[in-house]
């Protein structure tokens, strides 16, 4: 990788510090061009989460000792950070300092404008904004007057926005400079093992942790491309592989063997990607206590809440009021209904189930009325009783509908899940299915 | 030849790198160009304009309609550059530039005016009724000592479309108001690539503007097209180094004749005639161009060509995982039955454990809970929307949605996808058939 | 006058209730002005208030102990982490404690307290902790951060006081607080200082002082808020030693499923786990209840009460304490002879200086009448004369009052040590429930007690040691002279069944044990328990192991102890000095049910106006209730939409039931629009009391918000 206007040796190391990413930087070098030239005044680039985008450039920024400023717009809640942290990499902090107290756009530039002349770009100057996404819902001019800067200011300045959204849902509905769209393409099989095979284990050889990746990738690449998750993943399973050297069982060569041991593990292990169930940290600790390791006890292993009586009650009688149609309470919750075939109140509309279109809001009465009808012992409609209800909503096991100053009749939705409900209902033996429409 | 480029090997980087240097600040469209290609009209009528406001201080107003990157700025520049090579209005005329995307409402676009009019110590901290008065007040001040008429202001707004939307537009009225009246000599030049701008203002501030539209819709035949190319990419005769530039300048010439290139530029020209994507496309070559090639060559056009038509969701799709490509084709299945109607999760997640029970052998039986995060991050890559944000109170399973893509970006995804399972391509085929 | 009382104390939240009692004068406190001793009761019941707050907070403390010492371990790991630069490829994650605390919500303000005062006197002095309320926006989480971190910090030195303050309005960033920790770093702070144990100081390790954020209650945050504060933390990692603490309700899940992946996956987390609720209350009823350290006790029904509320409604240990202190104060304030509910001298004391009036309400105390009856004539005769003789007597009596409880703790410990061990517990899982049965009635006559005892028949003999062993460590700590003996005995029962086997090990019949292991192995159902007792009998009178001699002596000895120490409390006289009793009065306070009592009040307004002319038999409405119960006994006919002018024309009829008799016309029509106006009144009354509000499907009609003919 050879650049004109940059040192070499700079470069070099660059490019091993940046595997499998050679010609994004070259491409991205070659947009640059030579620190004195003019670039192109906004750069798009866009890509999956962990393909070295924010990564790439920030390295190039940094090893070449460009004029730069990194800002993640997550972090600017207003406008006026975003200002703020290009003035002080730009023009040091008494430039920041006179940005009044919450900045326009044209303060912006009108500074930018003032500084710029004092001290005009050598170099070209970048603003990288890395989660660019966020820049839309900020200030509807903002987005485009930041991808046209360089002519707004005339100072040579180029804005990198970096994003894993693509272009076409930030072009506000006027247009407005476009951009050069810049993609980073996601690692293939053969960089993935390239790159993670990298952070092998000091105590094993290389060639061990490289044909454990290559292991890993063949389980997980089908559902996992995330090198971030994957990582996790190698760090998390690692040990586990290589148990069986530990205990002498095997040696390096025979992978054969290594695989076997490992296989079903990772197999289980695939019920739990992306879900972080454990901390590395935490998971080395299981494996130490526990040698044979059963299914990891992550977050869901404990799915179940302890809850008063009267509460569960409560929470079944919501998940009834709102899967069931109100027309049907009669049938379900009357004493003494005679015989009603569902065909009788069955409408033509109503062949989705309603799990699958989810909760319907329902009014306070209903569910109280539901809740006496279930509940086996009689219950006084007593402070505590709606306390419960509000405390449900706390807990977000239920939602309320619509304003909470609506006192008269406030609407609930129940926000678990049926398996959740079953559970539940089986502690205080109520047989929930018999009661629900979808399971007639 | 080779000989004679390893001994001004130097020099020749030197020279690309210069010659890079001049055609970036070109294309950055840093650098007005001599004369505006195929705007000669405008230029004049424009020019004819101003000149009425600068010399003979009548007022005046005038709106430049033209699609992005269709020149409007740069024709202005051309304008302006050339009025103000006029001695008597150099000293004369002062400018006002505003730009809709900065002035985002009245209070800033005056204060603004103030500070271009370098009036902030004038009007120091005088309180104003109106909006009015305060701009009577900035343009009395204009009123240069003993000569009775002021000072000619050309206010230009940039972006003017937006003004348009500031409450009950003042400025726009008021500025128009004072380019009726005769109060001062005020041209009001507003740019904008909104056609139907005129339908943005209201009634009142519509007839106080001189109904003078300047309109850029660049009437190029291809053949001019490719002249604008041609002078764009040649450098100039004052290059240091005759030499390289006589070879570079023939190369593009060479270029403009190729064959590949020249149907590479008439599909640029079909679909967009303006200049400043043909800018990037020129750009995105030029800067392939290095000391190991020093000259501009049709591969290097068709490579950025190929860059800049690259369609970027199909490039997301191929970095999606299998899972995720999976709840694609069931969205696509639920789209075929509910005829578009929005799907939830919990109906994604339906179709697609149907399809791991019945037609899969292939893809592994996944927790609800993976599936569901699979779906969040197609959510956050924005390829599935939710139909109202009202995220809050409904819980993330029965959130309505619609999927974002065409039958054909996923096909083509499926068909590029590495190694993808057969049986999803099945799958998918049964829905897309 | 009890209905009045209950109705309109019911409409009180409890909580104020207890609030009011302790702001209130103390003259003005003890009801009855009449009475002498009013002061001391209060005083009594003060600092009875007293130790049990301050035993509950020890005792949450020992209870919390563990959790917060496994927080504060995880801290302190990942804080030598992060001083120690070893950046793995996860240096990213934030490393994050999800606390398990269950739903009982109103007791963790307290564990939260004890968790942060515990971190910054041994971990550090950054603790923030958060509040969902004040977090709408990530915005405002920042700005809460770092107000409580650099609030504090310059708090310590205000010359820069109020640049921060500036700072904090102005705009907020991480940004911000990773420059005050660093300077904070440079120039160590004189929080560190003050705060710092010396090792930590020495060993150079101050410098990275981890910065603790507490989310307290993790459900009610705002998504994006906490999103978008976990995306930037993540930014700061290198700079900022950052920790967080998530206090969840519910279950870990809830991390996962509002969490994205592309935030959770830059979070560390490990999970902890509180004390459930149900054992901490077990805990609570053991140092609170089954103890003569406090010598006011609770009734059976009244421990049913509290209990119920407990586990139907708010698993909340916290407001379970607060009920007992109710019951204290109802009990102090509404039984004169509480004065001598107090410690043994004291009462004792205070028994001989009795005033006249609370020795007759002594001698009208059932318990002390039927103590009266037991005695013999001439004692009676001077019991109901002589104050003298019955205040010796009553001294007496507290005397036994007190040896009773402190023989029946011990005693009903072993019982339930017995017991708990039997399949399916008979006598109840919880020793609560034995207790409540204890309290209750007669043991011994009861079915489960003679169950249980059969059961314990046919006891293996290693776990009948066992238990026995259990026992005898129990009863160690009680100290009567009784209970030693008892202990003595216990003993030596234990020494004679271990000499058994090694003295005549062969003519024990092994199968007999045998037999009855398997039993106790496929000891499944009742039913086939009695049938295998049954053989057992049979097979008794057959042949007896010396085993099981000395077995059915155990037992009979247990069975001894338990006729005569737990017999229930209403026996013993002077009780109702002690226990308090009166359970329906509590469940008023404690749960409290205003639509019932408003309803009350509205269909019998005879309760609150004690006028006689209101007095009606059911269903019927007087005319001349007031217009608002009129008009609500009407509206109970009616249906969900109730028509207007009907309604009106029923109020009319009725309300001018009596006087329309000798109405002549003329005059009978000005009352006519004043009863209109009387009627729009009493409506919007009804409005206003949340029964009907109108509608807008009906023009002239309003509906109804209640259902049903309550």
């Amino acid at each position: 990788m050879q650049c004109a206007g940059y040192p070499e040796d700079k470069l070099r190391s660059l490019a091993d510090r940046l595997p499998c990413r050679e010609t994004q930087v070259t491409t991205l070098l070659s947009l640059m061009g030579e620190p004195d030239q003019y670039s192109y005044p906004s750069i798009f680039i866009y890509g999956h989460r962990a393909t070295g985008k924010s990564h790439v450039v920030f390295s190039v920024m940094k090893d070449l000792e460009l004029p730069y400023t990194f800002v993640d717009c997550v972090e600017c809640v207003s406008p006026a950070l975003l200002f703020h942290r290009v003035l002080l990499a730009f023009f040091g902090p008494d430039a920041a300092a006179s940005l009044p107290r919450c900045p326009s756009l044209s303060d912006f530039v009108r500074l930018y404008k003032q500084m710029s002349s004092k001290t005009p770009a050598t170099q070209t100057r970048f603003i990288i904004l890395d989660r660019a996404e966020r820049t839309r819902d900020m200030d509807f001019s903002l987005l485009p007057a930041l991808l046209r800067l360089q002519e707004l200011v005339s100072d040579n300045v180029t804005v990198i926005l970096l994003s894993q959204v693509v272009w076409e849902k930030f072009r506000p509905n006027t247009g407005c400079f476009e951009p050069l769209l810049f993609h980073f393409p996601d690692y293939n099989k053969a960089d993935l093992v390239q790159i993670l095979s990298r952070d092998h284990h000091p105590s094993y050889t290389p060639e061990l942790y490289a044909s454990y990746i290559n292991i890993l990738l063949g389980v997980f690449f089908s559902v996992c491309r995330d090198l971030r998750e994957l990582r996790h993943l190698a760090a998390l399973n690692f040990p586990k592989f290589c148990e069986p050297l530990e205990k002498g069982e095997a040696k390096e060569s025979d992978i054969h063997k290594l695989w076997r041991n490992i296989e079903p593990h990772l197999q289980r292990a695939m019920q739990t990607v992306y879900l972080r169930e454990v901390s590395s940290m935490q998971w080395k600790e299981q494996q130490m206590d526990e040698k044979e390791t059963t299914t990891p006890r992550g977050l869901s292993a404990h799915a179940h809440i302890e809850l008063p009586y009267y509460s569960k009650f409560l929470l079944i009688a919501a998940y009834l009021a709102s899967f069931n149609p109100a027309r049907t309470d009669r049938r379900f919750f009357l004493k003494s209904h005679g015989k009603i075939k569902k065909t009788n109140f069955l409408k033509k509309h109503e062949k989705t189930s309603n799990h699958l279109l989810g909760p319907k809001p329902f009014p306070l009465d209903r569910l109280l009325a539901i809740f006496y009808s279930v509940v086996d012992s009689r219950v006084a409609p007593t402070a505590s009783i709606f306390s419960q209800i509000m405390s449900l909503v706390s807990l977000q096991l239920l939602t309320q509908i619509g304003h909470d100053d609506q006192l008269d009749a406030p609407k609930y939705k129940c926000a678990v899940s049926m398996d959740f409900i079953l559970a539940i209902s089986r502690t205080v033996n109520f047989d929930a299915v018999k009661y629900l429409y979808d399971f007639l | 030849m080779t000989s004679k480029r390893k001994s001004t090997a130097l020099t020749e980087a030197q020279c690309v790198s210069l010659a890079q240097k001049i055609l970036r600040e070109r294309l950055c469209q840093q650098r007005l160009p001599e004369q505006p290609v195929g705007l000669e009209s405008q230029y004049r009528h424009l020019l004819e304009l101003l000149k009425r406001t600068a010399v003979h201080g009548e007022s005046n107003s005038v709106l430049i309609v033209g699609p992005r990157g269709a020149g409007k700025t740069m024709l202005l520049g051309c304008v302006l550059r050339e009025l103000m090579n006029l001695k008597e209005v150099l000293k004369n005329v002062l400018q006002v530039e505003l730009n809709g995307l900065l002035q985002t409402d009245d209070k800033i676009a005056l204060k603004e005016i103030t500070r271009q009019l370098h009036l902030e110590n004038v009007v120091g901290d005088k309180v104003f009724g109106s909006f009015a008065e305060n701009l009577a007040f900035l343009l009395e001040a204009l009123k240069s000592g003993d000569k009775s008429r002021s000072r000619p202001v050309l206010f230009i707004l940039d972006e003017f479309d937006l003004f348009a939307h500031h409450k009950n537009q003042t400025l726009l009225y008021n500025l128009l108001d004072v380019s009726q009246s005769a109060q001062a000599p005020v041209a009001v030049v507003g740019l904008t690539c909104r056609l139907d701008v005129l339908e943005l203002l209201e009634k009142r501030v519509k007839s106080r503007f001189s109904h003078r539209q300047i309109h850029l819709l660049n009437p190029l035949s291809f053949t001019q097209y490719v002249e604008a190319v041609g002078s764009q990419l040649s450098l100039p005769q004052d290059f240091p180094h005759p030499k390289f530039c006589d070879e570079w300048n023939r190369s593009v010439t060479k270029l403009c004749e190729d064959k590949s290139v020249e149907e590479l530029l008439r599909r640029q020209f079909n679909s967009s005639k303006d200049f400043r994507s043909l800018y990037m496309l020129l750009f995105l070559a030029v800067i392939r161009v290095s000391p190991s090639h020093s000259t501009l060559r049709e591969s290097d056009l068709l490579e950025a060509s190929r860059l800049i038509s690259a369609d970027s969701k199909a490039n997301i799709l191929h970095g999606l995982s299998v899972l995720e490509l999976c709840l694609i084709i069931a969205m696509k299945h639920l789209n075929d039955t509910y005829d578009g109607e929005p799907f939830n999760f919990q109906m994604v997640h339906n179709e697609f454990t149907k399809f791991i029970q019945r037609k899969s052998h292939t893809i592994h039986k996944f927790e609800k809970p993976v599936v569901m995060k699979a779906f969040e991050h197609l959510v956050e890559l924005e390829m599935v929307r939710a139909v109202d944000s009202a995220t809050g109170k409904v819980q993330r399973e029965y959130q309505l949605m619609r999927l974002m893509l065409e039958h054909g970006q996923v096909m083509e995804a499926l068909q590029k996808y590495p190694q993808c399972p057969t049986d999803v391509k099945q799958w998918a085929l049964s829905a897309f058939a | 006058m009890n209905e009045t009382s209950s109705v309109s104390k019911g409409c009180f939240v409890f909580k104020s209730a207890s609030r009011k009692r302790k702001r209130q004068g103390v003259d003005g406190y003890m009801g009855d002005g009449s009475d002498d001793n009013g002061k001391d009761r209060f005083r009594i019941c003060q600092d009875l208030r007293e130790t049990v707050q301050q035993h509950t907070e020890v005792l949450q403390d020992q209870l919390n102990k563990k959790v917060l010492d496994d927080l504060v371990q995880f801290i302190k790991k990942h804080e030598l982490c992060n001083s120690s630069d070893v950046r793995r490829q996860g240096a990213r994650e934030i490393p994050t404690a999800a606390l398990m605390l269950g739903v009982n919500v109103p007791d963790h303000t307290m564990t939260f307290r004890s968790l942060c005062n515990l971190l910054q006197e041994s971990v550090t002095p950054f603790v923030v902790s958060l509040h969902a309320k004040g977090c709408a926006t990530v915005k405002f989480l920042i700005q809460r951060v770092l107000e409580q971190l650099m609030g504090r910090g310059m708090a310590l030195d205000e010359e820069q006081d109020d640049e921060t303050a500036l700072h904090l309005n102005t705009q907020c960033s991480i940004g911000d607080l990773c420059q005050w920790y660093n300077s904070v770093k440079i120039r160590p702070h004189r929080i560190l200082e003050r705060s710092i144990k010396p090792e930590v100081k020495n060993n150079g390790l101050y410098w990275s002082l981890p910065i603790v954020v507490i989310f307290k209650d993790f459900e009610a945050f705002n998504l994006q808020a906490l999103q978008d504060f976990i995306l930037i933390c993540s930014q700061y990692t290198q700079e900022l030693p950052l920790i967080f603490i998530f206090g969840i309700a519910t279950s870990p899940i809830t991390i996962q499923h509002r969490l994205p992946h592309s935030v959770s996956s830059l979070l560390c987390i490990e999970v902890f786990h509180s004390l459930s609720c149900t054992q901490h209350l077990a805990c609570v009823f053991d140092k609170l209840i089954l103890t003569s350290k406090f010598p006011f006790k609770l009734s059976s029904r009244v421990i049913q009460v509290l209990i119920g509320i407990f586990l139907y409604h708010d698993f909340s240990v916290q407001s379970f304490v607060k009920g007992l202190q109710l019951s204290m104060l109802e009990h102090f304030n509404s039984q004169p002879l509480s004065v001598l509910c107090c410690k043994k001298q004291e009462a004792l004391l205070r028994a001989k200086t009795l005033s006249q009036k609370n020795v007759e309400r002594i001698r009208h105390l059932p318990s002390f009448m039927r103590y009266v009856e037991t005695q013999e004539p001439q004692d009676q005769v001077l019991l109901l004369t002589s104050d003298e003789h019955v205040k010796e007597v009553c001294q007496k009596l507290l005397k036994n009052l007190h040896k009773y409880h402190k023989n029946y703790y011990p005693i009903l410990q072993c019982l339930y040590s017995l017991t708990s061990l039997l399949p399916k517990c008979p006598m109840g899982k919880h020793i609560r429930e034995l207790h409540v049965t204890c309290n209750e009635k007669n043991v011994w006559e009861m079915e489960e007690y003679h169950s249980a005892m059969q059961l314990l028949r046919i006891l293996a003999k290693d776990e009948l040691v066992a238990a026995l062993r259990e026992c005898a460590g129990i009863l160690k700590s009680a100290n009567t002279k009784k209970m030693q003996n008892v202990l003595k005995q216990v003993d030596e029962f234990v020494v004679r069944l271990e000499e058994l086997d090694n003295l005549h090990t062969e003519d024990l019949p092994g199968d007999d044990v045998a037999c009855s292991r398997k039993d106790i192995q496929r000891r499944t159902d009742l039913h086939y328990l009695q049938k295998s007792l049954l053989e057992k009998e049979s097979r008794k009178t057959r042949k007896m192991s010396s085993f099981e001699i000395l077995r059915n002596e155990v037992l009979q000895y247990i069975d001894e102890l338990v006729r005569e120490y737990l017999t229930p409390a209403e026996l013993q006289p002077l009780s109702e000095v002690c226990y308090y009793s009166s359970s329906g009065v509590l469940r008023q306070r404690l749960n409290a049910a205003p639509r019932t009592s408003i309803q009350a009040a509205l269909s019998h307004p005879f309760h609150y106006l004690q006028n006689e002319a209101l007095k009606t038999n059911d269903g019927t409405v007087s005319s001349n209730a007031p217009d608002l119960c009129i008009i609500y006994k009407l509206h109970l006919e009616c249906g969900r939409l109730i028509n207007l002018y009907d309604w009106l024309e029923a109020f009319v009829t009725v309300s001018s039931a009596t006087e329309d008799k000798e109405a002549d016309s003329e005059e009978y029509n000005k009352p006519k629009n004043l009863k209109n106006a009387c009627f729009i009144q009493a409506v919007s009354e009804m409005e206003f009391l949340g029964f009907v509000k109108s509608t807008k499907q009906k023009t002239d009609h309003v509906a109804r918000l209640t259902w049903g003919g309550c």
